[in-house]
């Protein structure tokens, strides 16, 4: 995995000691909220509904078990003893006091960590398809690209005062698990008919309040266009994007009222004015890069595992968490941080620390993040299987129940977020308690369901297959439906349903529309399909059923 | 400053989060900040808001507070759903799980 080289280091170092003598005279009044307020938010320290919050960003998700760590050691030190994994692959903390937050930068610094750049109006975190370096599907390892971009994106001197917040993902294979299309820019690594390699670029996604989803910009970027191309678009949001109404700043805004064919032309008017050579990486660079996410030394010689001589709950395991992995004998394992008692995507600091010691016995040291909350262990041995689970066990972390029902992905909603309008985690919770029979979940199947806190849609609820907004008028929360949504390369917008829900009649609804899917079903049918099949018409009388 | 005005609708309260911790922090009887908000004044006159005002301003510029602002109440509780939650916390924190409170 990439490690800082000596200027890295520096800066971020730098940045933490710049970011202590803020704090200093910010608590001496030698520097009034109004100044200290963006000076704060450029280094991931928000002031939420109750308290501070901390975000730390994961670089496209991809995590050293020293860093998993030092993470617990913040949550313990600092912290409630826990962290929250965010849909932007970040992780973040809830209850942090100004004071000590730049010895928690402090800390992150020594394992090449920090916060920079996961708030305000400028490139965030480049996320990652979780799989990166370890599934068959893809071209190649996406990660290094994800690097690069981090490289060129951190405090970029013309795009760190954007217009708004901009976001990035990247994937490497033709099933995205990154949400390629929900993001200001996606790409996905692809081959042309030559069958050389390079990039599809995608423009103009987004949720939030006005959901969107990205358009071709590039059908096919050669490699060494990329940083200029990139630079080109940039460039041309940060002139004509509005920033007179932060609600139509995004780079979707500009694209929609622009028109693809107008926005593309504008885009390669900017990119023929650039000298590649000034801005292009060397291939030795990009090689360098590419170095740091080699492979690991695969054994070639493990023995298959036999499942039937395992207990069930085992097998069960296997069947909903594991995947499989480009190097024969190997498999990719998700961890889910989805128990319906927990809020989705926390994980206590001793959890973390039983994942990273899984990670440093059975998986090359190596942690993923992922946009659904939960975490990956990408290269474990078959034969391992058991022991990591095992420790999953022990460390309460062996839900098994990767994509199906109670896989919830859900924002922190009114229970921390300044912004929410109503809570989300109860809602999430009261739904993986009423679909908590395992085998019920098996028999549904895929199944992604979104929740979001408001508008703001943190939560993905437009692209989930039921997707949840919760709102609230008079002082009493209530929570919209939408249904249809996807999430993946077959992304779509989710169509609203009708008048809201009280949290209990909401989870009777979903109840319904499940039992609708599972008896309108044909084959193996995913709910999606059957949803596309009949039809809005057709679930909504059943999600209304009885109001 | 406070960034709410006083908008004169019914008994007001003045809340603000700790400068340091960042809590929620409500004004009390003696113009005093409590973490608790049935020690909050609430009222509805005008020389006590004066001074609810005036003595947020100057807790804020001494750094004790920050954002500090005025709600409305009804019945003794914030009227606003968002003021109400805010005082009682969140409804769910994995703190409360794993026993380690610490603020």
């Amino acid at each position: 995995m990439y490690r800082y080289d000596e200027f890295d280091a520096e800066f971020v170092n730098s940045r933490v000691a710049q970011f202590r003598g803020q704090v200093e005279r910010r608590l001496d009044g030698r520097l009034s909220e109004a100044e200290f307020r963006p000076l704060r938010l450029m280094n991931g320290l928000y002031l939420q509904l109750h308290a501070y919050m901390l975000r730390v960003a994961v670089p496209y998700g991809t995590l050293r078990t020293d860093q998993l760590r030092m993470l617990a050691h913040l949550a313990d030190k600092y912290d409630k003893g826990y962290g929250h994994v965010t849909t932007r692959q970040n992780m973040q903390f809830n209850w942090p006091a100004l004071s000590d937050v730049p010895d928690m930068l402090s800390d992150l610094a020594t394992v090449d960590m920090h916060a920079i750049q996961t708030s305000g109006n400028c490139i965030r975190n480049v996320t990652c398809d979780p799989y990166a370096g370890a599934t068959a599907d893809e071209i190649e390892d996406p990660r290094p690209l994800a690097e690069l971009i981090r490289q060129w994106s951190m405090l970029h001197p013309e795009f760190s005062f954007l217009p708004r917040k901009f976001k990035f993902a990247v994937t490497a294979s033709p099933h995205d698990r990154a949400m390629i299309k929900g993001h200001d820019i996606g790409i996905q690594i692809v081959k042309n008919d030559a069958g050389e390699v390079g990039y599809h670029i995608i423009v103009g996604g987004g949720l939030g309040r006005t959901p969107v989803l990205g358009e071709t910009l590039c059908a096919f970027l050669p490699k060494a266009d990329l940083l200029p191309y990139l630079t080109a678009t940039m460039r041309v949001y940060n002139r004509f994007g509005r920033r007179d109404n932060k609600y139509k700043a995004r780079i979707k805004i500009l694209v929609r009222d622009t028109g693809i064919a107008d926005f593309t032309k504008l885009v390669d008017d900017e990119f023929a004015t650039l000298d590649v050579n000034d801005t292009a990486v060397s291939q030795e660079e990009c090689e360098r890069i590419a170095s740091y996410f080699e492979p690991p030394t695969f054994d070639t010689n493990i023995k298959a595992i036999d499942l039937d001589s395992q207990p069930e709950a085992f097998r069960k395991w296997v069947a909903t968490n594991v995947a499989p992995h480009i190097a024969p004998g190997y498999a990719i394992v998700n961890i889910s941080l989805k128990n319906p008692e927990r809020a989705p995507g926390d994980i206590t600091a001793e959890q973390m620390r039983a994942v990273a010691d899984l990670a440093d016995r059975e998986s090359f040291g190596e942690v993923r993040t992922t946009h659904q909350q939960n975490m990956v262990l990408p290269h474990v041995r078959q034969d391992a299987l058991r022991a990591v689970w095992d420790g999953l066990v022990a460390a309460e972390l062996e839900d098994a129940n990767i994509n199906l029902i109670g896989d919830i992905i859900c924002c922190p909603g009114m229970d921390f977020c300044a912004l929410a309008t109503a809570r989300s985690i109860p809602v999430a919770q009261a739904i993986a308690e009423r679909f908590s029979d395992h085998d019920r979940q098996q028999a549904i199947g895929e199944m992604q369901i979104k929740i979001s806190g408001c508008i703001n849609a943190c939560g993905h609820h437009h692209v989930g297959h039921i997707g949840i907004l919760g709102l609230e008028k008079s002082g009493v929360e209530f929570y919209q439906v939408t249904l249809g949504g996807d999430a993946t390369h077959t992304a779509a917008i989710g169509d609203k349903m009708g008048a809201g829900f009280s949290q209990d009649e909401l989870v009777d609804g979903i109840e319904r529309i499940v039992d609708f899917y599972m008896g309108e079903r044909s084959g193996s049918e995913r709910f999606l399909d059957t949803y596309r099949r009949l039809g809005t018409a057709a679930f909504k009388e059943a999600l209304y059923a009885s109001t | 400053m406070s960034t709410l005005k006083h908008k004169g609708k019914g008994p007001q309260a003045m809340t603000a989060n700790e400068l340091v911790s960042g809590l929620n922090v409500w004004m009390t009887t003696d113009y005093g900040w409590s973490r608790d908000y049935a020690d909050a004044l609430l009222t509805e006159d005008d020389d006590q808001i004066s001074i609810m005002d005036e003595t947020a301003k100057a807790e804020e510029f001494a750094n004790t507070v920050v954002g500090a602002y005025f709600i409305d109440t009804v019945d003794g509780k914030p009227a606003r759903y968002r003021e109400r939650f805010r005082t009682h916390g969140p409804s769910y924190d994995t703190a409360a799980l794993i026993n380690q409170e610490r603020v």
